[in-house]
């Protein structure tokens, strides 16, 4: 997540409940983080739109990659 | 305009269908623009391999049916392992159709929209999901059909494909805005090719009732498509049809 949001020239904060829109992490940033977590697992991650609605917080993002990868 | 806000020129473009008539000439025409080509078709023509004799090092070739899904992504990878990550792709490859809609096979139906539309939207899907995961902005170029548009006898399966293209090209630039600029470029009839299935007289139709008085030459449609490429227009989601005018 730190990688992707420095690749746009932000940085990431330690607080875990920051807010998305706040640090101007979008629902692009997510879909290319999910595609890197892809590519280090060598499972592909699809989800709904709806789910991804939901994600609020830099927490929220890590808490719903992690459901994912149980799936 | 912001950084943010603009998507670089693509540098390596794969173009589906890239063997002969339209997409050979895409082909060409961006190889000789200096950028770096990787084309497939289900047959490889002489003239592609002509190009890649011509153009080593920046044309990667390959035979591969477009509706095969594990070629494609073995195509997308050993070009990008060659040429470097893709950041342009131009959905050129599909199948003509001339038979009226009560005459044509649920097959038929069915492989022309799996080609036209359904594997259109399955390797745009491969290449945007390995965009994303660079990190990198593309461009996007679908080749579609001014039949999308206009009612043609005999093309009732093709037309609803390009017409569903366009849809996606549309929702595509939507969808992933910021990163991918997304069009359409839709030809009118050409003289060749799949036109040829219309008939000398519904050309020859065609050809009185276009203002600019001939056919769409594959010349006429290159350059719209390496501006799309190319050039810092702010065109996104748009269909640009490339007819002399017949559809107006």
């Amino acid at each position: 997540m730190a990688q992707v949001m420095k690749n746009q020239g932000k940085v990431l904060p330690d607080d875990d409940s920051a807010d998305l829109r706040e640090i101007g992490f979008r629902s692009l940033d997510f879909s290319e983080l999910a595609l890197r977590v892809e590519d280090e697992t060598g499972d592909e991650l699809n989800f709904d739109a709806p789910g991804l609605r939901q994600i609020a917080t830099v927490g929220d993002v890590l808490d719903f990659l992690l459901q994912l990868q149980s799936e | 305009m912001s950084d943010a806000a603009v998507i670089p020129p693509s540098t390596v473009v794969l173009v589906s269908g890239g063997s002969r008539g339209l997409g050979l000439a895409i082909v060409s025409g961006l190889l000789a623009d200096g950028l770096k080509v990787a084309a497939f078709a289900r047959t490889v023509t002489p003239e592609l391999r002509e190009l890649a004799v011509k153009y080593e090092g920046r044309l990667h070739i390959g035979s591969v049916d477009i509706t095969d899904a594990a070629a494609c992504n073995a195509f997308v990878r050993e070009a990008e392992e060659r040429l470097g990550p893709i950041d342009g792709l131009v959905n050129n490859a599909a199948i003509g159709q001339d038979s009226l809609h009560v005459h044509t096979s649920v097959d038929q139906i069915e492989k022309i929209v799996n080609t036209n539309l359904t594997a259109p939207l399955v390797l745009t899907r491969l290449v945007l999901r390995r965009m994303l995961a660079k990190g990198l902005k593309g461009r996007l170029v679908n080749v579609t059909s001014i039949c999308a548009q206009r009612g043609y006898s005999g093309l009732v399966a093709y037309s609803a494909t390009k017409g569903g293209l366009d849809s996606a090209t549309r929702t595509i630039a939507r969808e992933l805005n910021g990163r991918v600029l997304a069009n359409s470029v839709a030809p009118g009839f050409f003289a060749s090719e799949m036109s040829a299935v219309l008939g000398q007289t519904q050309l020859d139709q065609i050809t009185r009732r276009t203002p600019t008085g001939h056919l769409t030459d594959p010349d006429d449609v290159v350059p719209v498509i390496r501006m799309l490429l190319c050039e810092n227009t702010n065109i996104n989601g748009q269909v640009i049809e490339v007819d002399g005018g017949a559809s107006i």
